[in-house]
């Protein structure tokens, strides 16, 4: 407590030095001038009082630095002294403290933003007890391929829980949750779009350790209660207290608040974030178990294998199925899996940037600390301490960081909300948002510190470490000494490599992005639409779609300019549909394994202006289902879905299955083959497709119109014909272009920051050479003059005045080409799959990064170049 | 004449001036110096200077406050008063004292046998 008093007084003296030491200089004024008063009253002639006061009072000098001491910390004292000075300093100079903080921020801001996705993303566990522990449980059916990947037991009932539960060895406790597909989410009548809504046990929170930041959990007693978010509590309601007991309407059912869970837990899917939860849940749920400490995954899984499959079909017990418990601590994410690669690339990258930017700013220091040394020298002559010297340019360089990082930060907000902005994603999931959290600020404050550690100590040690009166007396005050110039030269050529890797990265990414948006998708993509149709959304029950479909289909083809119109089961650009079950068509002797569906409805082929290329297109006939549902429902919903009646493949199909041979020839199943066109995907090669005549859509999936005429005029009119079905029946509409543009967001993701980093590595580059090249003419000024006097001619005097910035960055050049050729190498797997139409080691991009290079390099020494032909050899000689 | 007086020992004098603030009340730095050196009958080195760097080390500790103010002869000078945890500190220093200077006294009379 008295350590803690005497800390806060310190400091406080500290910051107001100058009040205080006046202050102090007053006081002992006054003492002095009482104690003259009292010895001339005793007899002192005024002479001798003020002598015997002064020596009575003792040194003034040594008083006031024990003052100082006892007053405030000593180092302290030279710190915040060297800070202010320093800010004086920098305030002269404006413009170097911007383009110097600037470019810290850049970098900084870089590596904190990907830090920020990568540590969000791949690094962070969930907000819960012992997140380790933490499995789900999912039973797989195995097939000849190995494991299928779709769960055949996904979900749990209530008695295969109760079973988990009770193998206490094994497991702590389980919890259960389900998705809430499509929800349509209301507070106090206000639709709200966009919020997902799990369903769970009633122990659910308090299973996984989840506090309330207010209220409290659901229990077993309760009937209809609904937990939500601290995100959506601060956003939708202030953060009020207030919000416990209102009412929540899901899918038209009311829930009362009673908690909101602890900030940042959304459930176990990172990429789906949670806004509520509600409770009890009546159907079966996913499994996610907290298994006893010290027991594996693997135990587990043998241990419950026998309980799981209970769920399971009688009758398919039989086939081989094995129990998945996969760790969920950190949670699932299809992002991560997706994106680990990407980001993972682009964090090397930016960590390439901030190298760059510190040896940019190193040799920016270096520079002025030369121009300063004059100014340097007089005060080591005035009996400045070396320690001394080395604070004040330490402290611009702490001064700089600490700006640097400070907007760096800012950026980094900026920044991630920039990557985000550039993903397919409708509503950015709370993994994804930018946090300046202890891990994120502390990643901020260390990368600021390496680079202060980079760009600001050498440069510190170097300008003050010098002969002072050597230079005090030379007339040549302003030639940097060997050494320092070495520093600036290793600075500027380290840029030019990293300059050149940065290129070499780049390049890879922006060329994949071309060869991605040149690629010839085979349909059309600009004049063709797709719709997204929420039908549940709107109020339509599942068994109303089929006829909701045609309604919709026929107002749609009334539109003017409306082609044609069909619809598909599945969305077109979102991936393969990746159908592993096996198939068995006539002809061939192996069921099919491994083939894409797509499950289509009438006119699909014209609506795409996909080629038939032999046989026919699907005709209204296919599309009546021939099966009475009463009879059989296996049946009927096969035959609904298509997979009973005729089928149209396409070419890479026949060439897979029937090489050689004519498929429709080989039975009445195929009626038809038309041109591949990549339908599903973009970047992966056409797979086997068969199209599937679908009578019934169970569900609503994307509707697509082809049209012709004014592409604006013709997206109202399509967005009034749907509403005028139901106002809240689409949920979303592009055209394909921007569909499959979308689906390459990636790879856009990837080449927009590596390319907008590369350009900035190039310029820092830039003005590396530039600086260097200036201050060699500026340097050699002198000796320019007089040769040009004795008669040498201009490119001899432009030669002699770059030579050593044509060294170095020839040293940097043939460094970064070597790192680069080393570093695609290597990382040539691990970067392939990022790529598209070329490979890592691309000798064309290769070669365009060092020309690249070469190009600039010559630009930014051109002014130097020009100055050195203009020399004045009377004006020089005259300079000193 | 210097060398029969005596140094002051690290600590004393702060231990000096919270007496004299418990016996002066409210009272400038002058005043403090000159009280010391009238109870001890000149028997003291006193920089008169280094009361001030006591009472700033005191005020950090924060046994005693101060404020400025006007003195007896219309001078502006800084009022140093004891806090109430400056008076139990004195009366801890006080004990410790007089038990040091026994047990020194205890020493030396045993020494000198």
């Amino acid at each position: 407590m008295r350590a803690l008093h005497a800390l806060v007084a310190r400091l406080r003296a500290t910051f107001t030095a100058g009040r205080v030491d006046r202050e102090f200089d007053e006081e002992l004024l006054a003492h002095f001038e009482m104690l003259v008063d009292d010895l001339r009253r005793a007899g002192y002639s005024n002479d001798d009082a003020r002598r015997e006061a002064a020596r009575k009072l003792g040194r003034l000098d040594p008083l006031r630095e024990d003052h100082r001491n006892q007053r405030g910390y000593p180092a302290l004292d030279l710190v915040v002294q060297s800070l202010r000075h320093a800010l004086r300093r920098l305030a002269k100079t404006p413009g170097f403290a911007i383009v110097v903080a600037l470019t810290l921020a850049l970098g900084i801001g870089a590596n904190t933003a990907l830090f920020s996705l990568v540590d969000n993303l791949l690094l962070r566990s969930l907000p819960v007890r012992d997140p380790d522990q933490l499995v789900r449980l999912q039973v797989f059916l195995l097939e000849e391929s190995g494991r299928n990947t779709k769960p055949h037991a996904p979900d749990f009932g209530r008695a295969v829980f109760a079973s988990v539960r009770a193998e206490h060895r094994i497991v702590e406790d389980v919890v259960g949750y389900q998705t809430t597909d499509r929800a349509a989410i209301a507070i106090d009548g206000v639709v709200q779009r966009e919020r997902a809504v799990d369903v769970v046990s009633p122990n659910f929170f308090t299973a996984l350790g989840v506090r309330p930041v207010a209220g409290r959990w659901p229990d077993t007693s309760d009937v209809n209660v609904a937990a939500i978010s601290e995100r959506w509590w601060r956003s939708q309601f202030g953060g009020a207290a207030g919000v416990l007991g209102r009412t929540i309407t899901i899918d038209g059912k009311n829930y009362a608040i009673v908690g909101v869970a602890a900030a940042r837990f959304h459930g176990f899917d990172l990429d789906r974030s949670v806004d509520a939860w509600i409770a009890p849940a009546s159907g079966p749920l996913m499994m996610v178990a907290r298994l006893q400490s010290g027991v594996t995954p693997k135990q587990a899984e043998l241990a419950l294998h026998r309980l799981l499959i209970e769920e399971v079909d009688a009758r398919e017990r039989t086939l081989p199925m094995a129990t998945e418990a996969l760790p969920v601590g950190s949670g699932l994410s299809g992002l991560r899996d997706q994106y680990r690669g990407a980001l993972l690339a682009l964090m090397g990258l930016v960590t390439l940037v901030l190298l760059a930017t510190c040896a940019n700013v190193g040799n920016l220091v270096m520079l002025r600390n030369t121009a300063r040394r004059r100014e340097l020298a007089l005060r080591a002559a005035l009996g400045a301490s070396r320690s001394r010297l080395i604070g004040i340019s330490l402290g611009e360089t702490a001064l700089l960081g600490v700006a640097g990082c400070i907007g760096g930060l800012l950026l980094a907000r900026i920044g991630v909300a920039a990557i985000v902005a550039m993903l397919p994603l409708p509503a950015p999931p709370d993994a994804l948002t930018f946090h300046a959290d202890v891990r994120v600020l502390g990643f901020a404050a260390g990368t600021c510190m390496l680079g202060a550690l980079l760009f600001g100590v050498a440069p510190a040690l170097r300008a003050t470490d010098v002969n002072f009166t050597g230079w005090l007396q030379s007339s040549h005050g302003l030639t940097a000494p060997a050494r320092t110039r070495q520093i600036g030269r290793f600075f500027v050529g380290a840029q030019v490599a990293l300059s050149v890797l940065l290129l070499v990265g780049a390049g890879l990414f922006v060329q994949t992005l071309r060869n991605l948006s040149r690629l010839h998708v085979g349909f059309s993509t600009e004049q063709t639409f797709q719709l997204l149709i929420d039908s549940r959304f709107a109020g339509y029950d599942d068994k109303d779609v089929p006829a909701l479909s045609q309604t919709l289909l026929a107002r749609l083809n009334e539109v003017p300019g409306v082609r044609a119109a069909s619809r598909t089961r599945n969305r077109l650009m979102m991936g393969t549909t990746g159908m592993s079950m096996g198939i068995r068509l006539p002809g061939i002797s192996e069921p099919i394994d491994n083939w894409d569906g797509l499950e289509v409805g009438p006119q699909f082929f014209e609506t795409m202006g996909l080629t038939l290329l032999r046989g026919r297109l699907f005709v209204t006939a296919d599309f009546v289902s021939s099966v009475d549902p009463r009879r059989s429902a296996e049946a009927a919903r096969a035959y609904d879905r298509g997979f009973a009646g005729p089928l149209i493949v396409n070419e890479s199909f026949v060439k897979r299955y029937f090489p050689g041979t004519d498929p429709l020839a080989a039975g009445p199943r195929i009626v038809g083959v038309v041109k591949d066109a990549k339908l599903l995907s973009v970047k992966d090669d056409v797979r086997p497709l068969m199209f599937l005549a679908s009578p019934r859509p169970p569900f609503f999936g994307a509707v697509q119109v082809r049209a012709v005429g004014d592409a604006q005029a013709i997206e109202k009119a399509i967005r009034r014909a749907v509403s005028a079905v139901h106002p809240q029946l689409l949920s979303d509409m592009s055209t394909l272009g921007e569909v499959s543009a979308r689906s390459i967001a990636k790879e856009r993701m990837v080449a927009t920051i590596s390319g907008f980093f590369s350009v900035l590595g190039l310029v820092l580059a830039a003005i590396g050479i530039f600086g260097i090249a200036s201050s060699a003419v500026g340097q050699r000024t002198k000796e320019l003059g007089i040769r040009r006097a004795l008669g040498a001619g201009r490119w001899v005097l432009v030669r002699e005045a770059l030579r050593e910035s044509f060294v170095v960055f020839g040293f940097g050049l043939s460094a970064g080409a070597l790192a680069a050729f080393i570093a695609v190498r290597w990382t040539s797997s691990f970067v392939g799959d990022l790529l598209y139409g070329l490979t890592a080691t691309d000798a064309i991009n290769f070669l365009t990064a060092i020309g690249a290079m070469v190009v600039v390099a010559v630009a930014a020494c051109t002014i130097p170049a020009v100055r050195a032909t203009r020399v004045d050899p009377l004006l020089s000689i005259r300079q000193d | 004449m210097t060398d029969t007086k005596l140094d002051i020992l690290q600590g004393t004098l702060d231990l000096m001036v919270l007496r004299t603030l418990t016996a002066l009340g409210s009272m400038h730095g002058y005043g403090i110096a000159r009280r010391i050196e009238e109870l001890s009958d000149n028997n003291l080195i006193l920089n008169q200077g280094t009361i001030y760097i006591s009472l700033v080390r005191l005020e950090q500790q924060g046994w005693i406050k101060s404020k400025w103010g006007i003195s007896e002869n219309n001078r502006r000078a800084r009022f140093y008063t004891i806090t109430k945890s400056g008076t139990a500190q004195l009366e801890t220093e006080r004990a410790n004292w007089e038990r040091m200077a026994m047990v020194v006294g205890r020493v030396l009379a045993a020494g000198a046998n």
